[in-house]
């Protein structure tokens, strides 16, 4: 029988072992990136290590997701997933772009997919396996970043989906229903001399896919003729700014957005425009005041020159609620692996001002979600490249490991602790009754004829 | 035939040479004036001055109309039509004239002072006995008040009071039945553009509705609790942005304009403004075009409001309407002006962007109201002054009274012909009506 402390040693001796191939998946990523919900050639390759491993694995779960079972030695106990996201973003002047679509990792989600196979690899050293209780469940999942609204639209007006986020998704299809703990871990460039951070929390959004109709005309001979739907979306985004100063610092307000149609030829009056919007705020309550105004102003917009607007309002993502127990094992672990300096401790409120779809996770399960340093460049821009695969791919995937080992091990009693006295802010019918809330379509005619 | 032409040019010679021996007295007024600016229904130095003169000629006169307004009557020695000659009392508001009144900013940059000046000096001309005898019908020898449409609130709030019903000079005179016995009416405007050269025959003016607005927010500690407040001039300024939007959309034939200020901008700069006030007009070539363009600046006003969930107040207050300038008077107008500064300094404009309530009054009668030069700098501006006094006040006092001999002599035959011929556009009850139907008010947004 070995104890924690040299079942760690087993583990991390495994990775060690397999560092090369490790970060050699991470890269084989990186030069094939894929967008949410496409992910079919990183989906493979992950499909493809299971069976070498000897994984037993799900694949299509959300159109792309591959979710592995492995069960401990030790008997019954808690059944523990270490996710890592398939997507790429879309960077068209990124140095790793793929030619044709655009696609992108500016957000690292390359190494997780490494550290989450090399976590994996370090579990199933046959002496760790064999003392751990529970079930350990590798699960590559799609589409976290939100992006490409337009076309997942269509995937859902199609029946192929209907929450536009991969982890959303999966909640709803219930592959979560038999998971009781979850954890990954995110590559950061925002560290400065740390490599490790644990804490904070992340906004919770919604998503909007906005279309303003106008009239057409000629816009020299004719703009009288014409209602300026470009017109209509310039003010609306105006009246954004201006309730800028109405928003609560503690709420992390984020409003952003890109304008996709602009118009179809500068000589007509523009009357198709259309926008994807975010709205993003550090409580669900404050999503969904935000919202309220953004939608206020879209109508606005459309009264201002007479057009009309329909707005879609997508449910995005909720805050991120890191469970303090696993947190604390997360800290403990990379404190041991990389020393005390190394570790950044965010306090709870701080928050990031991103979203991800672990928050919705996060409402309902012990999850964690710390960040790993290894990458420099502004997240989600070209400069965001990993510039130590050591530290993006190897010490997460030790880390990882040890927290499950800790988790796991001597009958899974920290787990089942864990699971035991964990609060869900809501269960799995509540959210997804939130949500569907969040799904409307907001029709508003501004013409006064 | 050829003596009653002859018979013409004597009666304007005789009046010329009253004008001529009275230059310095005429001109003397016009600078007095200048002195004593006055804004609209206020103008009661310059108003007792123009009684004073009538009574010293022995005009018969009436005085106090529309608050302000004087009205002498001319009686010629046979019957026939009756025309007006006009002149506006009031001054505009413009601080940094060299002319301005220290202590009310008000200042003639617009030239009425030379108006009220020529006027009267065309009264001295035409009240000559051989001239007056010569002519059939009556002269209504009028001081106007109000033409310039400015300080609507305080107007409003003698509308309020029940003082006048209408913001503007002519039409309240016209609703008062100052203009029912009037069949002709004709003003003199200075001008400052070198293309409209000594004298100038116009053409059409911008007709226009003004708008009194006020944005409501809520206050709060515009530092401490910002999310509590509601921003009003955050409404306003994207209110006005949303005017630009739908600039795209005025025809240049319309000549739309639309320009707004804040008359109200907030209290204190450490406090979320709740409540802004602003004033504007919308000015167009026709009265389809200016309710077009209203329409949507009242549907950019609601935006604003909308975009941050304040309130807006709207009062549309009928303004001026559109001038029609009577062709066959102007043409008259025209040949007199040629003889007295030569064809090459008479000018010719087309349409003018600017309002006037001579508007209102040709929409019911033959009416002209061409330009005299004679002044520099911008209209309205600080910088506008009269330079040449013989010009801007004894020529065009000549102009006048020549073109009234024209209409009035011989029996009246031109005048009579061009009142016989004129359809007006509409009566006075059917320009009530319509004056009535563009008063709106409207409060749209929440609370």
């Amino acid at each position: 029988m070995l104890n924690v402390a040299e079942l760690k040693q087993k583990a991390c001796g495994t990775i060690e072992a397999h560092r090369d191939e490790l970060t050699g998946i991470a890269k084989e990523i990186l030069a094939n990136p894929e967008v949410g919900f496409s992910e079919t050639k990183t989906a493979r390759l992950v499909a493809d290590r299971f069976s070498q491993m000897g994984i037993q694995h799900q694949q299509g779960l959300a159109l792309t997701g591959v979710k592995g079972r492995i069960s401990g030695g030790a008997g019954q106990g808690p059944r523990l997933a270490i996710l890592g996201e398939l997507d790429s973003l879309v960077v068209q002047e990124h140095p790793f772009v793929q030619g044709d679509t655009g696609a992108a990792h500016a957000c690292g989600h390359n190494c997780q997919i490494g550290m989450m196979l090399g976590a994996t690899m370090g579990l199933l050293t046959p002496e760790v396996l064999d003392q751990l209780s529970g079930e350990i469940i590798p699960f590559a999942v799609p589409a976290e970043e939100f992006i490409e609204v337009e076309r997942r639209l269509q995937l859902r007006e199609e029946g192929q989906l209907e929450l536009l986020g991969g982890k959303q998704e999966l909640i709803r299809l219930g592959e979560f229903d038999d998971v009781d703990l979850a954890m990954m871990c995110h590559t950061a460039s925002d560290m400065g001399d740390r490599k490790f951070a644990v804490g904070g929390t992340s906004n919770g959004h919604v998503v909007k896919y906005v279309e303003f109709t106008g009239r057409g005309a000629h816009a020299g001979g004719a703009p009288h003729l014409g209602i300026n739907a470009l017109n209509a979306a310039s003010f609306a985004l105006q009246a954004i700014h201006a309730n800028r100063e109405t928003h609560l610092a503690d709420d992390t307000v984020r409003i952003h957005g890109i304008i996709t149609r602009g118009g179809e030829a500068v000589s007509a009056v523009p009357s198709d425009v259309r926008l994807e919007w975010r709205v993003r705020s550090a409580s669900p309550e404050a999503v969904v005041k935000n919202s309220a105004v953004v939608d206020r102003c879209f109508r606005a917009g459309a009264l201002a020159v007479g057009a009309s607007v329909s707005i879609t309002n997508i449910p995005g993502y909720l805050p991120m609620r890191h469970d303090s127990k696993i947190q604390e094992l997360f800290r403990e672990n990379a404190t041991n692996l990389l020393g005390e300096s190394s570790i950044l401790v965010m306090p709870p409120r701080r928050n990031r001002g991103g979203s991800t779809d672990m928050g919705d996770l996060s409402q309902m399960l012990p999850v964690c979600h710390p960040y790993t340093g290894g990458a420099e460049g502004p997240g989600h821009s070209k400069e965001y490249i990993i510039n130590d695969y050591e530290q993006a791919v190897i010490n997460p995937a030790k880390i990882m490991a040890m927290v499950a080992i800790d988790l796991l091990a001597e009958g899974g009693a920290k787990g089942n602790e864990v699971v035991k006295t964990h609060r869900p802010a809501m269960r799995k019918a509540a959210y997804l009754k939130f949500q569907r809330e969040r799904a409307e379509v907001v029709q508003f005619n501004g013409s006064s004829d | 035939m050829s003596s009653s032409t002859s018979s013409k040019e004597d009666l304007k010679a005789l009046a010329f040479r009253e004008i001529d021996a009275r230059a310095d007295e005429i001109i003397g007024m016009a600078q007095s004036i200048l002195k004593n600016p006055e804004p609209g229904f206020r103008e009661t130095k310059t108003s007792r001055l123009v009684g004073e003169k009538f009574a010293a000629l022995g005009v018969p006169f009436r005085t106090g109309l529309a608050l302000t307004g004087v009205r002498g009557e001319l009686v010629g020695g046979t019957p026939g039509p009756t025309l007006a000659v006009l002149g506006e009392l009031d001054s505009l508001i413009v601080n940094q004239h060299p002319h301005a009144d220290a202590a009310t900013g008000a200042a003639h940059a617009c030239g009425h002072h030379c108006q009220v000046a020529m006027m009267l000096g065309a009264t001295m001309g035409l009240m000559q006995p051989e001239v007056l005898s010569g002519l059939s019908g009556r002269l209504v020898m009028m001081a106007v008040p109000a033409e310039e449409y400015i300080e609507i609130e305080y107007r409003d709030g003698l509308r309020r009071d029940g003082k006048i019903e209408f913001l503007g000079g002519k039409p309240e005179l016209i609703k008062l039945g100052e203009f029912d016995d009037v069949d002709l009416a004709m003003m003199l405007h200075t001008t400052s553009n070198p293309q409209e050269k000594q004298l100038c025959i116009s053409g059409t003016n911008n007709g226009t509705v003004a708008k009194k607005i006020q944005f409501l927010g809520k206050g709060a500690h515009a530092g401490g609790s910002p999310h509590l407040g509601i921003n009003a001039l955050n409404a306003a300024t994207l209110a006005i942005s949303a005017i630009h939007y739908n600039r795209e959309t005025f025809r240049d034939e319309d000549t739309i304009r639309v320009h707004p200020i804040i008359t109200k901008g907030g209290e204190a700069v450490s406090a979320v403004p709740a409540d802004i006030r602003m004033e504007t007009f919308v000015r167009g070539r026709t009265l389809e075009a200016i309710t077009d363009a209203d329409k949507k600046v009242d549907r950019a006003l609601r935006a604003g409001a909308m975009a941050v969930g304040a309130q807006v107040k709207i009062q549309t207050i009928p303004g001026y309407l559109p001038l029609i300038q009577d062709s066959a008077m102007a043409q008259v107008f025209e040949q007199n002006a040629e003889s007295l500064v030569g064809l090459e300094n008479v000018g010719h404009t087309d349409h003018r962007t600017g309002s006037t309530d001579m508007g209102d009054v040709s929409q019911l009668m033959p009416a002209i109201h061409p330009y005299v030069g004679g002044a520099t700098g911008l209209g309205h501006g600080a910088d506008y002054v009269v330079q040449d006094y013989k010009l801007a006040v004894i020529t065009a006092a000549k102009a006048l009274a020549s073109t009234a001999v024209d209409l009035l002599a011989d029996g009246a035959a031109k005048g009579g012909e061009i009142v016989g011929g004129h359809r007006p556009n509409m009566t006075r009850a059917e320009y009530l009506d319509l004056m009535r139907g563009l008063a709106k008010e409207e409060t749209f947004g929440d609370e």
